[in-house]
């Protein structure tokens, strides 16, 4: 369990985290979303270790952070960065994934094990002996994730892995956070698409000028008269035109199918 | 030091990193540290820039022990890490009073050197702040995976080698870019031109570069025929 007490932080030029308290549950799928400059990543950086709190406390499993290095939390909190270039440094993809285990003097039966678990569930057996700077985006992206996920973490944390892929790295990518989330790993992810957000997301975090502004459901979030174009969230296309519908006694509903039925549906039982 | 011509500032240079060799008084080259200061405090330049020179006067005083401990008396280990001080504040108030572009251009149009090596010396200057935050971000990336920067010396220069690996490689894609960049936007077309508008020497770059043009050629004859000075 990870919990932020009344944590602020400040940068020498301005104040990017107000005093946020919120506690992420074991098996959570959390999103936080917002604004450019909201306070997302640097929010995402003070849960892992990589900034202090100028105020508050931030507490994993009971234990404060506050003296311990990101290294310390690796087996606890698998951190993937928006660029995975910056930790690529072995020559294959196998080599790459044991590099964590290396590190924190795992045996070498446990390294084995998990480096192959790590590569069967992020869909990379095929390219264990491949080069990693040669991967596809989407597949550097998911060896980041096998790479942290060698280290048995309980929790991961996403800073935007689905940026600058194309659709089916970012379906293949999601699918695998909603498999690791089902297998009981806590998920927090930072983003900016609404369409993952209310596809897989149970809870949403929004972050306005370093203030958290929102906490609930996505339905939640789009649903009650939030001011959400203010927030720089935007209603999920779906959404959207359900809403829009909706005044002509189309149920609303996020879901694309659910929608295509009500539409559809009368259309079908006619021809039937 | 602002309303100086970049070239004049360029040759300070050279001429206070002459002195600093010239001089061998503690006393004297303490003096130019100090006449150094002063300049930088007229010149009014960020903060970052005077944590830098604490960094420096620390490595200069660090200096000055190893040299007295490996056998140095005082007088040479201070003047040693005086040269050192001295020969780096001047560069560092060049470049905290001109633009890079400005020296590019001065290089370029009144010292002749080729524009290719001109801008290959500024690139570099360039890159370095964007280096040191690179080396922040994969210590960062690195240590979400264990990697700590803890321990003796040696393993942690041992540790820092899977930071200087991505670190290299990022550069190298990193210049790669840029020269493509730089290409798509003209450079090394044959009409491009370095403007001067900011190069140009006036009156008080003249009675500058010739005072201490005049010092250093004094403190020459001096040290080749010793006068007492």
């Amino acid at each position: 369990m990870l919990e932020l007490r009344q944590v602020s932080f400040a940068y020498p030029q301005f104040t990017a985290v107000r005093d946020i308290s919120l506690t992420v549950e074991p098996g959570e799928f959390t999103a936080i979303v917002g604004k450019n400059g909201s306070g997302k990543t640097t929010l995402t950086r003070l849960m892992m270790s990589l900034l202090k709190p100028s105020h508050g406390q931030i507490l994993l499993n009971g234990q404060d952070t506050k003296k311990l290095l990101p290294a310390d939390l690796a087996t606890t909190i698998g951190y993937v960065f928006q660029n995975p270039d910056r930790q690529i440094l072995r020559d294959t993809v196998e080599q790459e994934i044991a590099y964590g285990p290396q590190q924190l003097g795992f045996s070498p039966d446990r390294q084995q094990k998990n480096v192959q678990m790590a590569m069967e569930v992020c869909g990379l057996a095929e390219l264990a002996q491949a080069y990693p700077r040669s991967l596809s985006k989407g597949c550097k992206q998911r060896l980041a994730i096998a790479s942290v996920l060698a280290l048995e973490p309980q929790m991961l944390i996403l800073d935007e892995p689905t940026s600058g892929q194309d659709a089916t790295d970012k379906d293949k990518m999601m699918k695998l956070l909603a498999d690791l989330n089902n297998q009981g790993l806590t998920i927090i992810l930072v983003t900016h698409d609404m369409e993952i957000l209310m596809q897989y997301a149970q809870r949403v975090i929004v972050l306005n000028a370093g203030n958290m502004v929102f906490d609930g459901t996505p339905n939640d979030l789009f649903m009650d008269n939030n001011p959400i174009a203010a927030w720089g969230l935007q209603v999920p296309t779906i959404l959207h035109l359900s809403q829009k519908l909706a005044k002509y006694g189309i149920p609303a509903t996020n879901s694309a199918d659910r929608l295509c039925q009500s539409l559809l549906g009368p259309m079908e039982d006619k021809q039937l | 030091m602002r309303r100086y011509a970049p070239l004049t500032k360029l040759i300070l240079t050279i001429i206070i990193s002459i002195w600093a060799i010239l001089f061998d008084s503690p006393a004297i080259l303490a003096g130019v540290a100090g006449l150094q200061l002063l300049l930088l405090a007229i010149t009014r330049v960020s903060t970052t820039v005077y944590k830098g020179i604490l960094g420096l006067v620390m490595f200069a005083l660090m200096l000055a022990v190893m040299q007295y401990l490996f056998g140095a008396t005082i007088s040479l280990a201070l003047v040693t890490g005086l040269r050192m001080l001295n020969m780096t504040l001047i560069f560092i108030i060049m470049l905290a009073s001109t633009r890079i572009s400005d020296i590019t251009a001065a290089l370029v149009k009144q010292c002749r050197i080729p524009s290719d090596y001109a801008f290959m010396f500024t690139a570099a200057l360039r890159f370095i702040p964007d280096f040191l935050e690179e080396s922040k971000a994969v210590r960062e990336a690195q240590s979400c995976r264990g990697y700590s920067s803890r321990g003796n010396a040696f393993k942690r220069m041992k540790s820092y080698l899977t930071v200087v690996e991505p670190l290299v490689l990022r550069a190298v894609t990193k210049s790669e870019t840029m020269a493509m960049s730089l290409e798509l936007r003209g450079f090394g077309s044959q009409r491009q031109q370095a403007s001067l508008a900011h190069v140009a020497l006036h009156g008080r770059d003249y009675i500058l570069i010739s005072l201490t043009t005049l010092v250093t050629l004094a403190l020459i004859i001096n040290k080749l025929q010793p006068i007492g000075f």
